[in-house]
């Protein structure tokens, strides 16, 4: 939290850097300044010296005021998101939940998670993140706008030229990166997970497995898209591109049908044509398995993602199988009836465990 | 789908493994045109022998559910008859009552013509 707060006072740095060489500057410097460069290097547009250095001023400021409600914005939603330990699950009670429509109190679960309120907070901390990044960007930009202009017309007032002095303004954008690494890493976010699921009722002697074909029509169709948009090229164009067509084509064959098996071995997706292995989770690495509701922009898009502490096969929005793993990560896969997997699942870990 | 087999009951694996499947047609978990997990596949998620699973294959080929092509494994049916089927797996608990009451198949018949109105 403190590394946000540090975040958005580095914001507010270009704009006192702005500010403090009007001091020394102003005085040497001609009434109208070279605003505008042509593509000679020739100056074409002037303004007037005090009026940029204003709106340079006022965007800086603005940008500054952003950055510091994103930093509390962002510095709430992370309270929300980690949890009071930082381990355990979040609780909603830590607070930061105003605005909270009354409708939403359903998703409270018996444990006191309000796991919709978490992910609501999980999204805004990213956007205000984002923000607060680009406030730095925009501040920075400001600065490096008013030193190139500035340093220009003290070299050569009669004729100004731009030149190397362009790089002020791209040291400038840069600070937004700076603001970036400045606000640190995104703490994990706690994803909201649906409640338990039951495990399956399984006598001693019965032997159980679950088998599905997921369809990817989308994967499908847009590699045999490229793949065709590839073979179009071939025809005009050099005909080595015939090979690489194939690669989008074996992609989407492959992908377009995968096979997810649950069984006493645990969970394996296979590709349906060459059965590729594409992920394989032995049964004594999961720790428990639920149901939710995938949202794709949640969990990285579409397709097969990986993000810090998890991993997910997302081929559409919608009810999907989670996997909670004994090293604390996650994996989903998008199914159209996760319930009968999690509840085998959970019904084999429990005879393992005895 | 589910599929689960009880190696201590009485009935073969490989009808247990028939009846899952006919199960899954009759509540519509598997619609026509869906693939089944091949032999092989099947064998291993069971922990069963690859001829158990064969076996009760070719019985669901045999009673018109499934067609079983070369490098296509085992698909369901499009004219597989979800309606139809469960009349079948009526009759068949009956016949197996009847047996273990040790009628014959006269008897039996007898039984379903005097059933009708």
């Amino acid at each position: 939290m403190r590394r946000l707060w540090a975040a958005a006072v580095l914001v507010w740095l270009p704009v006192a850097v702005t500010a403090a060489t009007w001091g020394s500057w102003s005085g040497r410097l001609p009434a109208r300044v070279a605003t505008h460069w042509g593509p000679s290097g020739a100056p074409d547009r002037f303004s007037s010296t005090e009026g940029f250095w204003t709106t340079m001023v006022v965007i800086g400021v603005v940008a500054g005021v952003v950055a510091v409600v994103a930093a509390v914005v962002a510095a709430r939603a992370e309270r929300l998101t980690r949890g009071a330990d930082g381990t355990g699950p979040p609780r909603a009670a830590d607070g930061g939940t105003e605005g909270r429509d009354v409708g939403r109190g359903a998703s409270r679960t018996d444990d006191g998670v309000d796991r919709e309120a978490i992910g609501v907070a999980a999204r805004r901390l990213s956007n205000a993140r984002f923000l607060l990044v680009g406030a730095g960007a925009a501040s920075g930009a400001t600065a490096g706008m008013w030193a190139a202009t500035a340093t220009a017309a003290l070299a050569d007032p009669v004729e100004p030229r731009l030149g190397w002095r362009f790089l002020y303004f791209a040291a400038g954008l840069a600070w937004g990166l700076v603001v970036w690494l400045a606000a640190g890493r995104v703490s994990r976010p706690v994803l909201p997970v649906g409640p338990a699921v039951n495990p399956l009722a399984l006598g001693p002697t019965e032997r159980a497995g679950f088998s599905t074909t997921l369809r990817a029509p989308l994967i499908a169709g847009v590699t045999l898209a490229s793949a065709v948009l590839v073979m179009v090229l071939a025809l005009t164009g050099p005909p080595a591109l015939w090979f690489v067509a194939l690669i989008p084509l074996a992609a989407g064959l492959a992908f377009g049908r995968i096979r997810v098996t649950a069984d006493r071995r645990g969970l394996r997706l296979v590709t349906g044509l060459f059965g590729v292995p594409v992920k394989r989770i032995p049964l004594g690495d999961i720790a428990g398995a639920e149901v939710a509701e995938i949202d794709p922009m949640a969990w990285g898009g579409w397709g097969y993602r990986v993000t810090p502490g998890r991993s997910a096969l997302v081929l559409r929005a919608g009810p999907g199988l989670v996997l909670q793993l004994r090293d604390g990560r996650r994996f989903a896969v998008t199914l159209d009836d996760p319930q009968t997997p999690a509840a085998l699942l959970n019904a084999l870990l429990n005879r393992v465990a005895g | 789908m589910l599929f689960r087999v009880d190696v201590a009951a009485a009935e073969p694996l490989a009808d247990q493994i028939a009846a899952q499947v006919r199960g899954g047609i009759m509540r519509g978990d598997l619609s026509a045109g869906e693939r089944l997990p091949s032999a092989r596949e099947l064998a291993e998620v069971l922990d069963v022998n690859l001829h158990t699973v064969l076996r009760a294959y070719a019985q669901l080929r045999d009673e018109e559910l499934i067609e079983l092509r070369r490098g296509r494994g085992a698909v369901v049916r499009g004219d597989a008859d979800a309606t139809r089927l469960r009349l079948v797996e009526l009759a068949r608990q009956f016949v197996r009552e009847a047996r273990r009451q040790g009628l014959e198949e006269a008897e039996m018949l007898a039984i379903v013509k005097e059933a009708q109105p």
